[in-house]
């Protein structure tokens, strides 16, 4: 091509970084002739991840993920509700993503991201529909009080693979959630219970001797991958979302059942073999990812 | 939403029954503090600058529960409807998280923080360096503890140093609170709550100069002039302390 072979020429004379910005296309279609990509990892490879749990002393649950650059808070804060009428024994989830202009350069305050209710709506989705949290377990006192859970997410670095960073930090902060121990006031309102209170209240069974922790079902994980001409390439950065725009996130659940499958248009078109290929990968993470949140538990029990 | 969609009924957090009574206050009572402080006694801090690797310059701070984080980016294109200027151009923005006060959702007046934190920091950017543009300072604070706006400020200005943002010098910042005789260095939120005033000073410790000074309630003259050589001291301590955390981070090796 014409356009490859002035480009070829130029890249002789320039520098790697002047060559990044310009033609990002070939920089990057350079590496993937060699099977690797700019930051030296192989096509299928996720970025390192890392979790950690309780960093917002101050909410019921929380957690802060990292793959590569991309950070995720979230907490959960747990208040009453009265419950619906058709549904009495179940409480609430609701799942809200901010993207803050601290995140990237692209966001403005009071404009906020195009992407962010996209992923909000998604994650929603995903998590309701997996089945990972029973509602049930959010009940107080079945039909006059239940628990309505506000997690919130906030990115606070944004560097490509959002939704897959975002969803890896609400399971991790539901896994980390610690109901506390409530009583039924006389006045019909839940007050919690603390050391002074003393046995003056009347003891509700719910969450009767200790914070209890919720039960989940089998969690979901996901992968991102994009899908450029023959190649398919696992977790991306930023820059490669922006300039390869076809991507494919899969969803799996630990019983490696498949969540939910999500390609949203783009100019690349997915064959079924690529397709299989992209759940494959997400296999292989969703063990990955199992293997460091179980890690990311088992380290905050030894505190 | 989940559940079941009109969940609009309101929510209401579980908090203990019995109120906690204001305490009342003898005039001249020592102060207890509630994190086993001495009266004149700043909070650790812990600094740390890149914390956000999209943005030109960064820096997250933690002074016991209070937490922020604030992104620099910049020097960037000033938006099209501004004239041309032949300073630079500073654009401050403060937020809260949800999760960070207490009780959901009850974040306070941060139109009011975000000017305030324009104010203290402007008198500081040599702005002529850097014409026609606009360096933005976005600041998230993740859990507010107490003396929010002296974190926002002394964390902000170790950003724009993070970013290269020239600057005559690093901006500290230090509160004192008046609760009956006594003077509270930084307070946490629970002294904020029962102060009866309040004294806030950002300024640069190298230089002497003060940018910002913030006083509110009832002061009598000799504790302004208290409670101003006490921020001033513990001003230039934290200015130290920041120049050092930019020191680690500038030897520390390149990855």
């Amino acid at each position: 091509m014409a356009a490859a072979s002035g480009t070829n020429d130029l890249s002789s004379e320039m520098e790697l970084d002047a060559f990044r910005r310009l033609f990002p296309l070939s920089f990057h279609e350079r590496h993937l002739l060699e099977s690797i990509r700019p930051d030296g990892r192989p096509l299928g490879r996720a970025r390192d991840t890392s979790l950690s749990l309780g960093a917002v002393a101050s909410a019921n649950g929380s957690a802060l993920a990292k793959i590569g650059c991309t950070t995720m808070l979230a907490a959960i804060k747990l208040e009453v509700m009265t419950p619906t009428v058709e549904a009495p024994d179940e409480g609430c989830i609701a799942i809200d993503f901010h993207m803050p202009p601290i995140c990237s350069p692209l966001i403005r305050p009071g404009r906020p991201a195009e992407v962010a209710p996209v992923i909000s709506k998604q994650l929603s989705d995903t998590i309701l529909s997996s089945g990972t949290i029973d509602l049930k377990e959010l009940c107080l006192v079945s039909g006059k009080a239940a628990w309505m859970a506000y997690l919130d997410i906030y990115c606070l670095d944004a560097d490509g693979a959002l939704f897959d960073a975002a969803l890896l930090s609400a399971v991790a902060a539901f896994s980390h959630l610690q109901i506390p121990v409530v009583s039924l006031n006389d006045d019909g309102r839940i007050v919690l219970v603390s050391e002074e209170n003393g046995g003056s209240m009347k003891e509700k069974e719910p969450v009767n001797k200790e914070k209890i922790k919720l039960k989940m079902n089998s969690q979901p994980f996901s992968l991102t991958c994009i899908l450029h001409k023959n190649y398919i390439l696992a977790d991306p950065i930023s820059e490669e979302e922006s300039i390869m725009e076809t991507y494919l996130t899969v969803v799996l659940d630990t019983n490696y059942q498949l969540v939910s499958l999500n390609k949203p248009g783009g100019p690349g078109l997915a064959s079924t073999s690529s397709i299989q290929d992209c759940i494959a990968l997400a296999q292989k993470r969703v063990k990955e990812l199992q293997q460091i949140l179980s890690e990311a538990i088992s380290d905050m029990e030894v505190d | 939403m989940a559940g079941k969609p009109g969940a609009a009924a309101p929510t209401y957090s579980p908090s203990t029954g019995h109120r906690k009574k204001r305490p009342t206050i003898q005039t001249d009572s020592e102060w207890v503090r509630p994190d086993g402080r001495g009266l004149h006694q700043c909070r650790p801090a812990f600094l740390k600058t890149g914390a956000v690797n999209s943005s030109s310059g960064s820096a997250y701070a933690e002074f016991g529960n209070t937490k922020v984080i604030v992104s620099v980016f910049g020097p960037r294109e000033s938006k099209k409807a501004m004239m041309y200027s032949n300073a630079g151009r500073l654009n401050c923005n403060v937020s809260y998280t949800t999760f960070a006060s207490p009780v959901r959702g009850q974040t306070p007046e941060t139109k009011d923080l975000s000017s305030m934190l324009h104010k203290a920091l402007e008198g500081a950017i040599i702005l002529k360096s850097f014409p026609k543009t606009t360096v933005d300072v976005f600041a998230l604070v993740l859990e507010s503890g107490g003396s929010d706006l002296p974190v926002i400020t002394s964390c902000a200005s170790l950003a724009l140093a993070d970013a290269g943002i020239m600057l005559y010098d690093m901006v500290a910042s230090v509160s004192v609170s008046c609760i009956g005789k006594n003077l509270l260095i930084d307070p946490v939120s629970e002294e904020e709550s029962l102060q009866d005033g309040a004294l806030m000073i950002t300024c640069m410790p190298s230089r002497n100069e003060v940018t910002q000074m913030t006083v509110t309630g009832e002061w009598s003259t000799t504790k302004i002039n208290e409670a101003m050589q006490l921020c001033l001291d513990a001003c230039s301590k934290l200015g130290k302390v920041m120049r050092s955390c930019l020191k680690e981070a500038a030897s520390a090796p390149q990855d």
